[in-house]
């Protein structure tokens, strides 16, 4: 005390040896008084304990507890909701999420209801709803959080079948799952609330196993395209044949009408010759014979003419250049 | 005020003297204590708060007045069918009266090592003594929904014959034999016996939970090989169905061009006949007037006909050379 008279003169006040304690006891109170304030972040509760025994909850903002550990605060995020991931790790979280290589079969490997193995991936997301039963109704509260996921995670895809816990029963699984771990929480009253139980992948253990469900799809994809083959086989031979009826059809309905066009007019032709017959029968007769033989003759040459005497001719004809499809007569008239 | 600090001074040793000897214990929320004095437990409380003991003397030692986990290793059991599986169990439990666990374990390691024993143990018993199924299923609801190895959106467009017809070629083992406890109860029977078990320890157990059911590794392989072959045979059906749908589409196809083809045969050979019966008719109809006309008619028409493609040698014979010999005619 005598050192700092001499080392600043200057002061304005002499420092009595009273003062100084005084000013360190000041000090000292001040010190033990500051730092007995404390911070509750908007996300938190603080749950204050007097000499070990709950005294009360406080909510965010500066708070003031006794010193000299009197009064201890225990800070919960009780407005955060929580993740937890089973059977997969997220390494970091980002635009492109790494999650991580490790291997958590341990975690994700379940028996369903048929007995068949699949592997099961799932987060929950919880918020702890009651800071001071977290703190100190349930030792170990993550552990015991993980525990009770997993055996109610295990319980209900062991209920159900492969392709159900693939395919439709998800949904339920899920909702199920949540409210089976609420239930069992709240008997522990570990004060915290499951919001969301989500499964992530269902898919069988991979390798053969795996490859084998695949083929199941691609077996799928193979049926439907075959059916579609045959359909089209179906669709293209079909609307043709039905053409094509209709082609056979009409062509029928040409030879009909032609045929009885053909009779009416020759029977027309018919009957007007055979007026002009009734009337002159002998002339009539005579000349549509010559008409006949002068039509089949007249554009032709060469044809042999034979004596009706010559009994025993016959004809030299060129044989090699005759066709053997074309017939031969010899045509012999009668009376 | 030298006797201000000198007064000061003495307070506080006294004071740090007295506390030294330990009058008070603080007792946390979620602990309990038990006094022990000369070796004996004098006192024992899960209050919460500042508690008074003899100084020096007593020793207080406290414990977990929270629920506590016990998790086990998981492990290798038979069950009834002599499968081996690997169990994995949690237990929760907690320290019921401090009294009694200071007697009869003290520390939290004696604890653990004899849960380990009576909780195995009864998971032991109740599991090999169980089938397989009563331990990984809890319910019958899986036969609520039988038949579904197919999911039926796959026969897209299918008529409901075919899906049927697919789904029964599919379906494997549609009913599962009922489980007459479930998993639920296999863990309600653990904690029964466990639980008989704690009081002398001062224990209470909460509950036991299978928190993981695997198959041993050589079992794992041939599940592997039976799910393999189940899905193969599924892949197969439908491969085999796709190709029997492709079949009959053919099939069909030939039936119905044929059925369409022949129909327009019969359509047409009917429309001719009819045609050539009308024609027929007008024909006869007209020749009737005068047979002998018609005759003659008839040659005339033929001949222009068919003889242009005769090669002819013409014979004098002819009524049409009557002329060639003689004016006046034969």
């Amino acid at each position: 005390m005598q050192e700092s008279q001499f080392r600043i003169p200057k002061l304005p006040f002499t420092l009595k040896p009273r003062t100084i304690v005084l000013i360190i006891i000041a000090i000292v109170a001040l010190v033990i008084v500051g730092g007995s304030f404390f911070v509750v972040d908007q996300t938190q509760e603080a749950v204050v304990l007097r000499l070990g025994k709950f005294n009360r909850t406080l909510g965010p903002g500066l708070h003031w507890k006794m010193p000299l550990g009197l009064e201890k605060n225990y800070n919960v995020p009780t407005q955060v909701i929580q993740n937890m991931s089973f059977g997969f790790r997220t390494e970091s979280a980002g635009v492109n999420t790494v999650y991580s290589k490790l291997d958590y079969s341990e975690e994700s490997t379940m028996l369903t209801g048929d007995l068949n193995i699949v592997d099961v991936q799932w987060t929950i997301q919880y918020r702890i709803t009651d800071a001071r039963a977290w703190l100190f109704h349930v030792d170990n509260q993550q552990k015991t959080v993980r525990d009770i996921s997993q055996s109610v995670i295990n319980m209900l895809v062991g209920d159900r079948a492969i392709l159900e816990v693939m395919g439709e029963q998800r949904s339920t699984i899920e909702f199920q799952g949540q409210e089976e771990m609420n239930k069992i929480f709240n008997s522990y009253g570990l004060g915290l609330t499951v919001t969301t139980v989500k499964l992530r992948n269902i898919v069988p253990p991979s390798g053969a196993v795996k490859d084998a469900f695949e083929d199941v799809n691609r077996a799928t994809q193979d049926m439907n395209r075959l059916i579609n083959e045959g359909k089209e086989a179906f669709n293209k031979e079909i609307p043709k044949a039905r053409g094509e009826a209709e082609q056979i059809i009409e062509q029928a309905k040409g030879y009909a009408s032609e045929r009885v066009n053909r009779s009416t007019g020759d029977v027309a032709r018919f009957k007007d010759v055979l007026t002009q017959y009734n009337a002159e029968p002998d002339t009539t007769r005579t000349r549509l014979y010559y008409e006949m033989v002068e039509s089949v003759f007249q554009n032709k040459t060469g044809e042999d003419l034979i004596d009706k005497n010559f009994t025993n001719f016959i004809p030299l004809m060129n044989l090699e250049n005759k066709k053997p499809a074309t017939p031969t007569a010899a045509v012999q008239g009668g009376n | 005020m030298k006797k201000v600090v000198v007064t000061l001074v003495i307070i506080g040793v006294v004071l740090i003297l007295f506390l030294s000897l330990g009058p008070f214990y603080v007792l946390n929320e979620g602990q309990q204590a038990v006094v022990i004095r000369f070796g004996e437990i004098v006192a024992s409380t899960n209050k919460a708060g500042l508690h008074l003991k003899s100084p020096a003397v007593d020793n207080v030692v406290t414990y977990s007045h929270k629920i506590l986990s016990w998790d086990g290793d998981p492990s290798l059991i038979p069950t009834m069918e002599n499968q081996f599986i690997w169990v994995d169990a949690t237990a929760r439990w907690r320290i019921a009266d401090p009294v009694m666990f200071y007697g009869r374990l003290t520390t939290m390691t004696q604890a653990y090592s004899r849960l380990d024993d009576i909780i195995e143990s009864t998971i032991k018993t109740v599991i090999s003594r169980s089938p397989l199924r009563e331990a990984v299923r809890s319910t019958n609801i899986i036969n609520d929904r039988p038949g579904a190895a197919v999911p039926t959106d796959t026969a897209q467009g299918q008529d409901l014959e075919g899906i049927q017809e697919l789904a029964s070629l599919t379906t494997t083992q549609a009913k599962q034999p009922d489980v007459a406890k479930g998993r639920r109860a296999l863990s309600n029977e653990m904690l029964a016996a466990a639980k008989a078990l704690t009081p002398e320890f001062g224990i209470e157990l909460i509950d036991i939970v299978i928190r993981q059911i695997r198959y041993s590794d050589e079992l794992t392989e041939s599940v592997y090989n039976r799910m393999v072959a189940e899905r193969n045979q599924i892949a197969q059906a439908s491969r085999s169905y796709g190709e029997g749908r492709k079949q009959r589409w053919l099939g069909q196809m030939e039936n119905e061009k044929r059925a369409i083809l022949s129909e327009a045969y019969a359509t047409s050979e009917e429309l001719r006949g009819q045609a050539d019966a009308k024609a027929a008719q007008i024909y006869s109809a007209a020749y009737r007037q005068s047979p002998r006309f018609f005759e003659f008619w008839r040659a005339m028409e033929s001949y222009r006909k068919t003889l242009p493609q005769f090669n002819k040698t013409l014979s004098t014979d002819m009524d049409y050379f009557r002329f060639l010999y003689s004016a006046t005619g034969r």
